[in-house]
Order: structure tokens, then sequence, then C-alpha cells
């Protein structure tokens, strides 16, 4: 149990700064994911909490305390890795000791601990197995025990789920999250996938470049991104962006038609009108809202839902349909946006304009 | 349709009517047929060539003729098959530990080292490269009293009497053996960096955050993961010193294997029995009795170190 701040923290290669500086507070108990594309700097930053990557500048305080020129060992962390990291030349329960060994527990203690975690994590009949004949998914969770077995103030996990298939993933993220909500322990999680993001985090940091674009919740982050970063990279599919111009206090799209402006549009000529894909639909019309039509160029049934794609003014936008409408191909096809579902973006810094 | 398929099956003949599973046999055959010949002729036909004349008495002058067992039994009365014998196994018992050793350690530390690190690895290369006729001529004058010998000069250096070396029966064969460790070392190096990068380097960030210390880590997870490649080098150099024979013959070039046979080896007595004295049926046994020892020793040590 343990919060972590951040304060300031770089990270430069030679050269190359690969972290500019960034803050972040998390507090005990706390489930916290770092998002963004490859290069954005999150596993480093996880690298610096877990003591393996040096740091260039700025601080680190876990629990209050400066740990900087920690060892990793003196931070009383764990850390699961992205290919698991668990030794193929020693047993299931040799593995999860692996994580007691600088515990001064006696010999039968560190064994009923152990005994206890695989419990858990459901791995009893497996311990004395070897890694290489498990599954993915228990791999995983031999990797998940050993990191639980030292009751560690914090779990760092590094894109723990991008080896597996789409169903593991799907269920091994339930089983962390239900892990964390017994276990309580403050956790980092480092990933890519925006939806692994927004099913687990208790807050969702999204990064890009080494910089913090924004910290909050999952839903937060969905009502309201600070930038047009930020709105493409939550929710899937991505949001639609329609440039428009702004005139007279209306908002000329190029696609054709017009929306109304906000005071604070005033100093901005150019903006991006967002609408996601599932507020987009062929269905209702609201006469203040968005309308688009073109023809249907893309049809993706999903079942509960069905993605229309629609060519649009040189643009591909995307659009959702009820599950049972299917338009055709080659279709045309007129879709709608309330008002109140819009998102507004100025075209030239690509950050959020007053709220809608 | 069905005309044109019974023409095609009239004009094309066997092949044509083969199914693709049959095609693909004769395919696979085709292209092992040349290795396999080769095989066959080269190397299998040889040795049971050599098994053969080993129970004959031919000398290239007399046609052979069938003798049973006693170049056998004549080998086994030599002292100096004895002598050999036990040279031989000092080779292997010294040569492989020591030079495993070496170069596990200069491996180990290599691996770490960014600055210049191929050249650092090209120049531990560079003896396995060179021609061991001049080797052991760069390494007899080493050995030389001084002024010419490096060596015999340093000791001098530190007031440490003259060593005789190549010339004493009790250190020829250790300062034989020295080049061929020396030699062989680039080869084991490169073979242990590889290992050591296979490794993957999140199993030693793992232990890092487990809190294991850097001894730990190489006996827990560095050296069970390097089986492998410790198997392999093992029962290879192994069989390199078993069979070491270019280092002493160009070392002591007057008395190959010399001073004494001290210094002389299986492989050596074996040369000079058919190319120096013609007992070409003689010395076939001695080929068998080689092989029979480098089978065993292969054997055992794979049994001893495949299995924990």
């Amino acid at each position: 149990m343990a919060t972590i701040e951040i304060d300031r923290l770089v990270k430069a290669y030679g050269r190359t700064t690969v972290v500019h500086g960034i803050d972040l507070a998390i507090q005990d108990g706390e489930f916290v994911v770092l998002v963004g594309p490859s290069g954005c700097g999150k596993s480093t930053t996880l690298r610096m909490i877990a003591g393996l990557e040096e740091i260039t500048g700025g601080q680190i305080r876990i629990d209050g305390r400066v740990v900087n020129d920690l060892q990793p060992k003196e931070r009383n962390i764990a850390m699961v890795f992205q290919n698991y990291a668990i030794y193929p030349h020693v047993t299931v329960a040799d593995n999860i000791a692996f994580g007691l060994y600088r515990s001064k527990l006696s010999k039968s203690q560190k064994r009923a601990r152990v005994a206890q975690v695989a419990e858990t994590l459901g791995l009893t009949h497996l311990l004395e197995r070897r890694p290489s004949a498990l599954s993915g998914g228990q791999r995983q969770r031999v990797a998940i025990g050993r990191a639980m077995v030292r009751d560690p103030s914090a779990f760092l996990f590094d894109e723990p789920l991008s080896n597996l298939d789409a169903q593991l993933r799907t269920q091994m993220r339930i089983e962390i999250k239900r892990l964390h909500h017994r276990l309580g322990t403050t956790s980092v999680f480092v990933t890519h996938d925006q939806v692994e993001a927004m099913t687990m985090a208790d807050r969702i940091v999204v990064m890009r470049e080494g910089r913090i674009l924004q910290v909050g919740s999952p839903l937060e982050l969905y009502e309201s991104p600070v930038d047009v970063f930020t709105a493409r990279f939550i929710g899937s599919p991505t949001m639609n962006l329609l440039p428009g111009a702004v005139r007279n206090n209306r908002i000329e799209l190029s696609a054709g038609g017009s929306l109304p402006a906000t005071a604070t549009m005033a100093t901005t000529p150019e903006v991006l009108v967002g609408v996601r894909p599932q507020d987009l639909m062929p269905t209702g019309s609201d006469a203040a809202g968005l309308t688009l039509s073109g023809a249907v160029v893309v049809v993706e049934t999903l079942g509960s839902e069905t993605l229309v794609h629609i060519e649009n003014d040189g643009q591909t936008i995307i659009g959702s349909a009820p599950g049972r409408l299917i338009p055709k191909v080659g279709e045309h096809l007129t879709l709608h946006a309330p008002v109140d579902r819009l998102y507004y973006f100025d075209k030239a810094t690509e950050k959020a304009l007053a709220a809608r | 349709m069905s005309v044109a398929a019974h023409r095609e099956a009239a004009t094309g003949g066997l092949w044509s009517r083969m199914s693709l599973g049959q095609k693909q046999l004769i395919w696979a055959w085709g292209f092992l047929a040349v290795p396999l010949l080769f095989y066959v002729v080269i190397r299998f036909w040889p040795t049971f060539q050599a098994f053969y004349l080993s129970v004959t008495d031919w000398t290239i002058t007399k046609p052979a003729a069938f003798v049973g067992l006693q170049n056998y039994k004549r080998l086994l009365a030599d002292p100096l098959f004895w002598q050999v014998f036990r040279n031989t196994f000092l080779y292997l018992i010294l040569g492989t530990p020591i030079s495993l050793l070496i170069s596990f350690v200069v491996a180990y530390y290599l691996d770490r080292v960014r600055f210049m690190h191929s050249f650092i690895r090209a120049l531990y290369f560079l003896p396995f490269l060179t021609t061991a006729a001049a080797m052991a001529w760069v390494w007899r004058w080493f050995y030389q009293p001084v002024p010419i010998g490096v060596i015999n000069d340093m000791l001098s250096g530190f007031g440490i009497p003259q060593q005789p070396f190549l010339r004493s029966t009790s250190q020829a064969l250790p300062a034989v053996l020295a080049p061929a460790i020396w030699a062989g070392l680039g080869f084991q190096i490169i073979i242990f960096l590889a290992g050591l990068r296979a490794i993957p380097i999140t199993y030693y960030e793992a232990a890092r955050i487990d809190g294991l210390s850097e001894g730990a880590i190489l006996r827990k997870i560095t050296l069970p993961l390097l089986k492998p490649t410790l198997v392999f080098l093992v029962v290879f150099s192994s069989i390199g010193f078993l069979r070491i024979f270019d280092q002493v013959y160009n070392i002591n070039t007057n008395d190959p294997g010399g001073p004494l046979n001290a210094t002389k080896p299986l492989v050596l007595m074996i040369y000079q029995t058919a190319f120096s004295s013609y007992e070409m049926g003689y010395a076939a046994a001695q080929t068998v009795v080689l092989f029979l020892i480098l089978l065993m020793i292969s054997l055992v040590q794979l049994r001893l170190m495949s299995d924990r």
C-alpha cells in the first residue's frame, strides 16, 4: 500500500529526451493506467518507478520516500512484464518463490505463502509443473503470482496482456481487475490499448511524445477530451473530425451545413467538429444538430450494431446503425447527431474549445 | 472436358498420373540423394574400411591379411600406447575446463562492454583464424630461454629462474596445451556470447526487482539458462582436445610429441604408425580405439548434462 508521486520527471538518453518533466500523483490503492502510442514514454516512466531506468531529472516518491537513488529491490514494488519473465528452468512454485527471495521468512512459511498465492490464482494443481507446460494465460498468472507473493506496496504492469490472444486478454483483464479489488494494492498499468485503459483504470493518464496530455477517469476522458489526440485515441471506432470555418456566430462545415458557434470560438477562425460514430445515426433528426450524407462505402456488421462508413466531402465518416438495420454499399445515407453530442477543437492548436 | 483430361493423361505418362504426395516424395529423395551419396562414399565407406583394416596386417608393401584381434592385443601391451593414452586424457581434463572457464569469464564481461564491443570480439576470434603452424612457431619463441623467449624474460625480471618449458618432460604438455586453449578461446567466446544474448533481458530485470544479487543471478538464472550452450561447448571442446594434433606436431617439429613422448597424443601416434612406420593395420586399430573413446565420452557427457 503506497502512494506514488512523480515530480517533473525527466528521462534523457544522451541528447534525446524521451520524458519531458511529467507530474503525476497516484493515490493509495488506485489503479492508474498509462496509455499512449509506442514511443510515448509510458514504459520508460514505469521503468523509472521500478528503478530499472535511471532518473535524469525530477523526483519519484513512493509513500513519501524519495526513491531516485534506490535499487529496485529497495523500493518494495513488484513488476509484471510483457513476456512474463518467468524462468523456464524452474517449476511454477519456484518461480513464485523468487518473489520471496529477500524475505526473511522460514522455508515452510515461504512454502505456505506460495501455496496461498497459488490458491488465489487457481494455480495449485500446476505448482510442480515447468512453465513450458503452461498456456499463455497460466504463465501470465504465474508472473502475477510472483509479484503478489511478497505483498508489495505497488504493482507495476508493463503491457502484460499484449502477448495473449483477444479472448484471453479480455479474461485476464477481468482477473487483474478483480484481484485489484480484493487486494487494494496501488497499481500502475502500462498499455497501448485504449480498451484496456478504459475498462481497467480508476484513472487514465494519456501520454504522447514524453508528455502527459490528460489525466482523468475513463468517462472524463471520453466525455471531455482536452485535445484532438486524446479524443481520437479514446473510444472505438475513432471520433470523426469535420473541418469548419467560424462566420457570423455559425460554424460553416466544409462538408456542407452549419452549426451554432459558441462564444469561445470568436477568436478561432478554423475549427474541427468531432462526433463519435456511436452518436452519428441514420435515425432521428435534430434540426440544430449535425447532418451528414453520402454514399455508403463499407458496412461492418457487429451484431449489436452496424458501423457504416460513408463518403462525404472526400472524407470517410463512420456512423453507426442499430444491429438490425443494415444499409447496402452504394446506397445514399443521411446520418444525424444531436448538437449536445458534438466536440469542438481549435484546428490550429488542436486543443478542445469550451464545452458544448 | 473429359476428352481433354483423357488426352492429357495419355500424353503426360507416368509423371502426370502420380499424386502430389508422390511427386513431392520423388523431389525430396532426388535432392537428398546428392548428400547421401557423398556421405556414403566419402564418410561411411572409409569408416567401415578402417574397422576392417584394424583386423588385418596391411603395411602398404604387402597385401592385407586377416589377423583377428592381434593389432588390439599388441596395442594394449604397448607401453607407448598407455603413455599416449595418459597424455590424451591430460589434454582433455585440463584443456576443457580451463578453456571453458576462461572463455565464459571473458564472454560474461565482454557482454557488458559496449565500447568497441565488435572490435574486442574480433580480437578474441583472431587466433581461431590463424593456422596452427604459424601459432606454434610464435609460441615456440615465447618458450625460448632469454633473450629470445618473452616468458623467460618476464620470469627473470621477477627474479624467477629460467624454465625449460618445451624441453622438460613435466612442463612440455602444459606448454603445448596453452596455445591450444588460446587458439580455441575465440570460438568458445562467440558461442557463449550468443548464448548470453539469447537470454531475455526481462529475466534479469525481474531478478533485480526480486532482489537477487549479481552472484545469485549468475547462479540461479544465467548458468541454468546457458546450459544448452554449455553442453554443446563441453562436448565440442572435449572432442577437440581428444583429437589434438596440429598444435603438438608443429610446436616440436624436430621430435613431434617429444620430449620422450611427453606430449604425444593419440592422433599423433596414429599418424606416426601409419605414415612413418606404414603399419596401416595397426594404425587402423588405434583409430578404432580413438573412435570408441570419443563416442563414449560424448555419450556420457550428453547423458550427464542433458537431464538434471
